[in-house]
């Protein structure tokens, strides 16, 4: 896989994924002993794109399971298809087969609808990343749940038996802290909080994503975005907002910052009328004036 | 590592097996990644992570100095005491026996636990007040009792409706094909509990905290909260056995006790600080206040406004409201009320109980 830490770096970097070395220290040392990674911080620091990253640079598959409050464990493990096992039992009532082995069918893997995380348990090829997204949003249960799943890598379907992974999958999990999660959980997984980036940092993803843009406009803009970042707004623009914000630019044809561009494509980068309307208010020819002094 | 774990940080039999597996696969060689990786070990919040840099830098680099960090356990000495605050708190700032309390006393044709149950917190005397402790403490065990069985009964559905599935069955031939099922009702309500402790609601704040320490020791998710001038979160302290010594500790901890009261300002920091945490999903927002703010009530409106669009249900409690000809006019409690879904009042004990009918239905 990889050798040293900078190999990770780098093949990251390939992906365009601007990757510091503490946060290429965690990933190494997940992939040398195979525990979950736990990543915490403001939502739009790119939390979810380093499984996407992890994923392709593995060449491996990225299972993804979006966590929502009340979701429950069956949507996340299996669930069997019932109108499939009943239509399959009506054809069979002409067979001439006994009754168990009409049963014992009835239970096969055909049947089963594979959820995320008997999916990543059950890959035949390689690990996959599984990534099991905003996890705060889950209930205290699923998280007590995942407590079994993250260190024994196994899961029992009753009508079939345990199931055990072939393949322990590289797991990520990301957390906006929107609740504290359980010591249990974060003590199972190696912990990193993902901080806002600094503006040499941003400044590189964005020329990155976009490399026909000029350097003084990324490291205006960039300045402004962190300015915003330092100010009491509802959502402070994250690294996504900041993309998307370069990319209006260059779609409307801006070559420069100005009071008009920017009123304009201010949209893009903050998502809240609160927002729009403080930053309008304060005056956008002030903010200009700030991020040069 | 037994350094780390000495100085506050959470490092077991199992980190120190992994930080010697992790410096086993190389991260020995270079100082900085060394670090970065027991840091992914021995850490689980940020703060943690502060503290470790601290340390490390402590145990590996020269310096050889105390530590200057701020850590939360050594906040004990922090805590001011304030004396008529705890006076307050402990039950023992009531009211002596007057005119009006004599007139709650004469309530005719009803008995004496009824009694209590009607008269106003404010009214009351010192023996009285000892009955109603108990008595409260007992009808709100029950009522957190009985609002758990509510709750545990909604989550049971979501099974397979026979009657629905046999009647759709119909149309394949009293085939069940397709399972119908009751819809599935989301378990776990949020409680968050907003508490004025300021000067004017001294005579209602000790009963109103024990009513929700008793919510407390019967839902899982609540959130407390208590504010005046500002606002402090006291979930943590709730959670204690014993009730005594949580009273004891908040009236330690809240050191601006039966001051003036700045709703706005409280509620502006709840929203900034709190709310993305507690309000998630589906919540109940109780406010245990009497409205008498001294701040803008525009930005009492414009904060409550914010809690009211995170929440399910925002319920505003009133002691005020129970006394006679009470009207909500005052320019804080104007200024709320068209943000609220249910305003009541909460001068006594059926009143407090009345909250039961909202709680169920969270």
């Amino acid at each position: 896989m990889f050798n040293n830490i900078h190999a990770l770096i780098d093949s990251f970097e390939q992906q365009k994924y601007i990757a510091d070395e503490e946060l290429g220290t965690i990933l190494f040392l997940m992939l040398q002993l195979g525990k979950p990674v736990l990543l915490e911080g403001n939502p739009g620091v790119g939390k979810t794109e380093v499984a996407n990253v992890l994923s392709k640079v593995l060449d491996t598959e990225l299972i993804r399971l979006q966590c929502y409050e009340g979701l429950d464990v069956h949507s996340t493990i299996y669930e069997w298809n019932y109108q499939k096992q009943l239509l399959s039992i009506k054809i069979q009532e002409q067979s001439e087969k006994s009754d168990e082995e009409k049963e014992e069918h009835i239970f096969g893997s055909e049947f089963l609808l594979k959820r995320p995380l008997l999916k990543a348990i059950t890959a035949s090829e390689k690990p996959p990343v599984l990534l099991i997204d905003e996890i705060d949003r889950a209930d205290e249960e699923f998280e007590a749940f995942l407590l079994e799943l993250l260190s024994a890598f196994q899961i029992s379907i009753p009508e079939m038996g345990t199931v055990q992974a072939s393949h322990r999958p590289w797991v990520i999990l990301t957390s906006n802290r929107t609740r504290e999660l359980g010591d249990a959980l974060k003590r199972r997984c190696l912990y990193h909080w993902v901080n806002f980036p600094s503006l040499e940092k941003e400044m590189e993803i964005i020329q990155k994503h976009l490399p026909n843009m000029e350097v003084s406009l990324v490291n205006r803009m960039v300045k402004l975005v962190q300015y915003l970042r330092t100010q009491k707004l509802d959502k402070a623009p994250g690294i996504a907002e900041s993309l998307d914000w370069a990319r209006g630019l260059l779609a409307l044809g801006f070559a420069d910052l100005d009071e008009a561009g920017i009123e304009k494509s201010l949209g893009c980068l903050l998502k809240s009328v609160d927002d729009i309307q403080r930053v309008k208010s304060t005056g956008i020819q002030q903010l200009l004036t700030e991020i040069e002094a | 590592m037994r350094f780390a774990r000495f100085n506050g940080l959470n490092v077991g039999i199992q980190e120190s097996k992994e930080a010697v597996l992790a410096a086993d696969s190389g991260l020995l060689e270079d100082k900085t990644q060394f670090r970065y990786g027991l840091k992914s070990l021995f850490c689980c919040e940020p703060d943690e992570g502060e503290l470790f840099d601290q340390l490390y830098e402590q145990f590996w680099g020269n310096e050889r100095g105390q530590l200057s960090g701020t850590t939360t356990y050594q906040n004990q000495s922090n805590i001011q005491k304030k004396a008529p605050a705890s006076l307050v708190m402990m039950g023992s700032g009531k009211t002596e026996p007057n005119e009006e309390g004599e007139e709650a006393r004469n309530v005719s044709g009803a008995n004496e636990t009824e009694r209590i149950r009607k008269t106003d917190f404010s009214k009351l005397n010192a023996i009285d007040s000892q009955m109603l402790e108990e008595l409260a403490l007992k009808l709100f065990q029950q009522m957190s009792k009985r609002i758990k069985r509510k709750m545990k009964n909604s989550t049971k559905q979501g099974r397979v409706d026979l009657r629905q599935t046999i009647r759709n069955s119909l149309s394949h031939g009293g085939d069940p094909i397709e399972l119908h099922r009751r819809k599935q009702v989301p378990k776990k309500q949020r409680l968050i509990i907003l508490l004025d402790v300021s000067g004017s609601m001294d005579k209602y704040s000790f009963f109103l905290l024990r009513f929700i320490w008793s919510l407390r020791a019967h839902f899982e998710t609540v959130e407390a909260f208590i504010f005046s001038t500002s606002l402090i979160r006291i979930t943590d302290y709730l959670d204690a056995k014993d009730l005594e010594w949580t009273l004891t500790v908040l009236s330690m901890k809240a050191n601006n006790w039966s001051s003036g009261t700045q709703i706005g300002d409280c509620f502006r920091t709840f929203n900034e600080q709190y709310a993305k945490q507690v309000l998630a999903g589906r919540s109940t927002t109780i406010i245990l206040s009497d409205g008498l703010d001294t701040g803008e009530p525009e930005d009492l409106a414009t904060e409550l406004n914010k809690i009211k669009r995170r929440t399910r249900k925002l319920i505003w409690l009133n002691p005020l409201k129970g006394m006679q000809g009470y009207e909500p006019i005052q320019r804080g409690m104007a200024a709320a009320l068209p943000e609220l879904d249910v305003f009541q009042s909460a001068h006594n004990l059926n009143s407090l109980l009345e909250l039961e009918r909202y709680l169920e239905e969270v």
